[in-house]
């Protein structure tokens, strides 16, 4: 009996550590506050450090995007909050918007984030009712970034130079 | 007996090997950030995997009898199948932990070890010798990568590196291209290495043996043996 017993609890102990090694394979964590936010999150348990989050969006109110990003990531070092991984993405983008011409690097690190806010919003889809953005859901910012890097046509349109910064 | 049995079979070796498989995708990236990632075993990994668990079982390092057999219970067979799998992605993720990480070198190291395992199947080796080859393939693997490839490759230049270029003097790495690793995954191969030779050694060697004595009384041919016999 204590054989049998022994021998359900190892299959149901490996069963549960072959599912973490899959998960840690699947999401790819690259430090150990994602690996452990990661695990949080995965339970419901992961929280953002809202302090550090106040601020960020302090700073980046205040165009102040390389601090807003520093305090964002405070905030959020598992990457496991869409909303601050997307304010971190609309940093990326107000940083490198220009009337003439976007920061090719910059908004590539921003599609980068909001494809990652994307991943891990709930269904995929990610809105930000801030009254004080004018993209406000992760699919337009998305958009937005991706028209930011294609070269075509309409590079070299005039009327480029009356468009303003969302 | 059978509870020490039973917790090797159904928690030591699969938690064991898990731990393998685990670790043998871990690298540690260069720089103070602490970046890390896991890189899957490629195909030929799997293959090679394969192969190689097939020496095993030529070498009786690997009694399949002894985890999966009609004399076994069906919970202790699924118990044995799962130290099979768990084998099977350690040892796979073993190999590609230890392989250069990607070029020419990744190609030569698949090579030289196809050659290995197809050399060590045909010498057709018993437990100690295989277990002794693998000692060695693994640990000449883990050098190769950890400190020469490693030397070879540091910007900085280390004594190794300045030693290695004397001896081939002068030798460029030309196109040779290969990632660098924070020193710390070099560490954690070498125990993963180590791990992976335990859980080998820790295999079951057999399934329980039965002896059948059959006991007949002897009383009467014993009786009979000394009426016959003459006494002085």
């Amino acid at each position: 009996m204590k054989d049998a017993a022994i021998r359900g609890a190892g299959l149901v102990l490996t069963a549960l550590y072959a599912a973490f090694i899959t998960w840690v394979y699947a999401s790819q964590p690259r430090t150990v506050a994602q690996l452990t936010g990661g695990m949080a999150a995965s339970v419901g348990a992961y929280q953002v450090d809202r302090d550090s989050f106040n601020q960020g969006l302090q700073f980046f109110r205040n165009d102040q995007f390389v601090e807003a990003r520093a305090a964002l990531g405070r905030a959020d070092p598992a990457r496991q909050d869409p909303t601050t991984q997307f304010y971190i993405a609309y940093s990326y983008y107000r940083q490198g918007w220009g009337r003439m011409y976007s920061d090719d690097a910059l908004f590539a690190k921003g599609l980068e984030s909001v494809d990652h806010a994307i991943s891990i919003a709930p269904g995929h889809r990610l809105d930000v009712p801030d009254p004080a953005l004018q993209m406000r859901t992760a699919d337009e910012l998305r958009a937005e970034l991706s028209r930011g890097l294609t070269k075509d046509a309409t590079d070299f349109d005039p009327r480029r130079f009356l468009r303003e910064r969302k | 007996m059978t509870e020490r049995t039973a917790a090797r079979e159904a928690l030591g070796l699969p938690l064991l090997f898990l731990t393998v498989a685990l670790l043998g995708g871990f690298r540690l990236l260069p720089g103070d950030g602490g970046a890390m990632r896991f890189a899957p075993p490629p195909l030929v990994g799997l293959v090679l995997a394969v192969v190689l668990m097939g020496a095993m079982v030529r070498a009786r390092l690997l009694v399949p009898d002894a985890l999966i057999g009609s004399s076994r219970s069906g919970l202790a067979s699924v118990n044995g199948g799962v130290v099979l799998l768990t084998l099977l992605a350690a040892t796979a993720q073993v190999l590609s932990g230890l392989s250069p990480e990607a070029g020419l070198m990744r190609m030569a190291y698949y090579f030289v070890l196809v050659v290995l395992v197809w050399n060590t199947l045909a010498a057709a080796p018993d437990r100690p010798r295989l277990l002794h080859s693998l000692f060695v393939i693994l640990g000449a693997a883990l050098v190769f990568k950890h400190v020469i490839l490693s030397a070879l490759f540091d910007a900085e230049g280390g004594i190794v590196k300045r030693v290695l270029l004397a001896v081939l003097e002068g030798a460029s790495l030309g196109s040779v291209e290969t990632e660098r690793l924070h020193d710390a995954t070099g560490y954690v191969a070498f125990g993963n290495v180590l791990l992976y030779l335990l859980g080998l050694a820790l295999l079951p060697t057999a399934g329980p043996s039965f002896g059948m004595v059959t006991a007949r009384a002897v009383g009467e041919d014993l009786a009979a043996a000394r009426a016959a016999t003459p006494v002085d």
